[in-house]
């Protein structure tokens, strides 16, 4: 599905914290993620993984929120508090409250048991392609969308879109964001202003409007943006 | 009550011929009293003698024998005292005033005693009333059951105010010709009937309708509000842990499906890549094996969990050997041959029990003492045990099994708690964590086929789980074990799930 370069051969190939206290489950991921171009290395709970982040870090981690010792919430939160390595969450379905406070404490995304692995591959690459997008762009480019970040110019195949400015705002969120899931009071936040975090209904209107401007001709659902129910929205490309 | 007072104020006095005695005597004595004071003082003024006497008999019997008793006197002082004596006829003046003036006095002291009298008699009926509301309320108030508590409530009333009978109902009951009924309302609401015995006096039905039954009711109503409301209670609760078990249902669906589903999606993708090594695949082939095992022990744990909440799980008992049972058991747990040591008599006596449900008992509670054991071998003892002659509540001849591990243990206060559905032992780091539901399901299906399955255990030296069946049976009672089992097997899970 994705296309993606994998690093030179000569490399070491990027390492994966893989934090999951089932080990059957670590024991295939192992696989499937060398398969991938990455090198797993298992922690069955969220001390050992720690440790072995502060050792050596990791590029990325895989985290199960139900973890023996600490919670998955709790792992990322600790992690992020001197790492901005991409991170991964498992979560099951009812765990969505989880999932969102994941997300909060600095997750970058989740993925909901059971996964394919494909899936979580792509998840994985398009948060490493987020973190390695350290420094500002001036403009991006993303599948015939062009959002211009200095001049707030925004064009559809060439043709010029025109955005209110809470429009570009959020369109600026989401891009800059991109291989991430934004909840929706990450973007109310960084949109409206911290006093805002619960308005989720205006937000959900800006959305519509913006992905009614920015939708490619003839596009059946949502393009660029897409709904994470109940969590938030997350710009593909 | 000590005083004298209290004493003829009795509410019950002795009968009027008693009285009738009493004021013969006391005139009596008066009479003679008189003889000796005589000589001390005037004659005419030595009637107040015989006042006493007339209070007495006034105050314990009524006016009407105080007035008896003043004519008595009257009569013996004239005729013994008042001079000419031995007649009753009077010369002086003098002593007519006396007499007459001594006829008032007690006229009017026996009035005043029976007002006393009257006055005291009410009052206490008024405080037997009160004591009889408060303990009533008592009764009716703080009981938890109403039912239970109106007969009492009604023995008291009887006894309070001397009724042959009283009984509370809770419906509408027509009198008949052995008793009087009192209907019991709230406003236009029919509560009850208050039913006393057709013996009762004109009187106490009068106090019963003016003073008994309205206290009643509205103690009544009180009593009906307040069951309403802890059934209300009740009835949350209950359903409130029956959300918490299905919450945690969901959740055990949630989080114990999808791992090992995970793990088979995951190792299926995984021997799909090329540059999976030979060794790699066999462990893959292990995880989808091992996992799918898991998944399907899952799965039969559910069905048998949501049988026995059903009360759907009517064992189907059969002369079974132990031995077989244990045996089938651990193949299905594909146990390895350092897992388990068995110490199992071949010669043990077969047990009545449905064999399906009792091996899976057996494999969920070996596989959990597998799971807690640290690696160590589990150990499986298998005994008879015959019931003691004279015993006063024989269990009757059973075997006995002992399933010990040599895990870490089980605190005192979790030993019952393990056979709670969806609890589970906090097992750090554990290879693999049980559903939650292998015990309740191992003690449902031991209970309903009318055996025990209890736990020992002292921290730090391991866990023995017990298991209690029953022998086969004499035959006698094959068919009634069927109903009861069921009904045991719904109630132990219902039991363990609260």
């Amino acid at each position: 599905v994705i296309a993606q370069p994998l690093p030179e051969p000569t490399q070491q190939p990027p390492r994966v914290l893989v934090v999951d206290d089932e080990p059957q489950i670590v024991r295939a991921l192992k696989v499937v993620l060398r398969e991938a171009g990455f090198q797993a290395v298992a922690a069955e709970t969220a001390n050992e993984a720690l440790d072995l982040a502060a050792v050596r870090p990791p590029e990325a981690a895989i985290i199960d929120l139900v973890l023996p010792d600490l919670d998955g919430i709790e792992l990322t939160r600790r992690l992020r508090e001197w790492s901005e390595m991409p991170i991964l969450v498992l979560s099951a379905v009812g765990e969505e409250e989880q999932k969102v406070r994941a997300l909060e404490a600095g997750a970058d995304d989740y993925i909901t048991k059971p996964f394919g692995t494909r899936e979580l591959v792509a998840r994985l690459h398009a948060a490493l392609r987020r973190s390695a997008r350290a420094e500002e762009e001036p403009s991006i480019v993303v599948d015939g969308l062009e959002v211009d970040l200095a001049s707030r110019m925004v064009r559809r195949a060439g043709e010029p879109v025109h955005l209110t400015p809470i429009e570009f705002d959020l369109l600026r969120a989401l891009v800059r964001n991109r291989g991430r899931l934004m909840t929706h009071r990450k973007l109310l936040t960084e949109v409206w202003g911290p006093e805002y975090v619960e308005d989720i209904q205006p937000l959900r209107t800006h959305i519509a409007r913006l992905r009614a401007k920015i939708q490619p001709e003839g596009a059946a659902g949502p393009r660029y943006i897409v709904t994470d129910p109940g969590v938030g929205y997350r710009f593909a490309g | 009550m000590p005083s004298p007072f209290g004493l003829l104020l009795s509410p019950n006095p002795p009968s009027r011929r008693t009285g009738a005695l009493v004021a013969l005597v006391a005139v009596g004595l008066s009479t003679l009293i008189v003889y000796p004071l005589k000589h001390v003082a005037p004659v005419g003024s030595l009637s107040v003698v015989y006042l006493p006497a007339v209070l007495v008999v006034s105050i314990s019997w009524g006016m009407w024998l105080g007035y008896a008793t003043a004519v008595l006197s009257a009569l013996a002082f004239n005729f013994f005292h008042l001079p000419p004596t031995g007649e009753l006829t009077i010369r002086a003046s003098s002593n007519w005033v006396a007499l007459i003036a001594f006829l008032v006095v007690a006229a009017l002291a026996s009035s005043l005693a029976e007002v006393t009298r009257a006055r005291t008699r009410d009052a206490d009926e008024r405080r037997r009333e009160a004591d009889l509301a408060a303990e009533m309320a008592r009764l009716l108030l703080r009981g938890d059951d109403l039912a239970e508590a109106l007969p009492t409530a009604a023995a008291r009333l009887a006894h309070t105010l001397e009724l042959s009978s009283a009984a509370i109902e809770m419906d509408a009951v027509e009198a008949d010709e052995r008793s009087v009924a009192f209907p019991l309302r709230e406003g236009t609401t029919r509560l009850g009937t208050l039913l006393v015995g057709a013996g009762t006096s004109e009187a106490n039905l009068r106090r019963l309708q003016e003073r008994v039954v309205p206290a009643l009711e509205s103690l009544l109503s009180a009593a009906l509000e307040r069951e309403s409301l802890l059934g209300g209670v009740v009835e949350t609760a209950a359903l409130r842990r029956a959300d918490t078990v299905k919450t945690a249902l969901l959740r055990a669906v949630s989080h114990d499906l999808r791992s090992p589903l995970t793990a088979i999606s995951a190792a299926g993708e995984a021997v799909g890549s090329p540059s999976i090594s030979q060794a790699e695949r066999q462990e893959m082939a292990i995880v989808i094996q091992e996992e799918t095992q898991r998944l399907s022990r899952l799965v039969d744990n559910l069905l048998d969990l949501s049988r026995l909440e059903a009360g759907a799980a009517a064992p189907r008992r059969h002369p079974t050997s132990i031995e077989e049972l244990i045996g089938v058991a651990l193949g299905e747990l594909s146990s390895g041959p350092e897992d388990f040591s068995l110490s199992i008599d071949p010669d043990l006596p077969l047990v009545n029990v449905d064999a399906v449900q009792m091996e899976r008992a057996f494999v969920n509670v070996l596989e959990n003492a597998r799971r807690h054991s640290g690696g160590h071998p589990v150990s499986v003892r298998a005994r008879a045990v015959r019931s003691l002659a004279g015993s006063p509540r024989p269990a009757g001849d059973r075997v006995i099994v002992r399933i010990v591990d040599r895990g870490p243990g089980i605190p005192p206060a979790q030993l019952e708690r393990v056979f709670e559905p969806f609890y589970r032992a906090g097992t750090p780091g554990g290879e693999h964590r049980g559903s939650g539901l292998g015990l309740a399901i191992a003690r449902g299906f031991a209970e309903a086929n009318d055996g025990s399955l209890y736990v020992e255990s002292l921290p730090g030296q391991g866990a023995t789980f017990v298991f209690e069946l029953p022998l086969e049976a004499a035959g006698a009672e094959a068919g009634a074990d069927e109903s009861t089992g069921l009904a045991g097997a719904s109630r132990a899970v219902r039991g363990a799930a609260t």
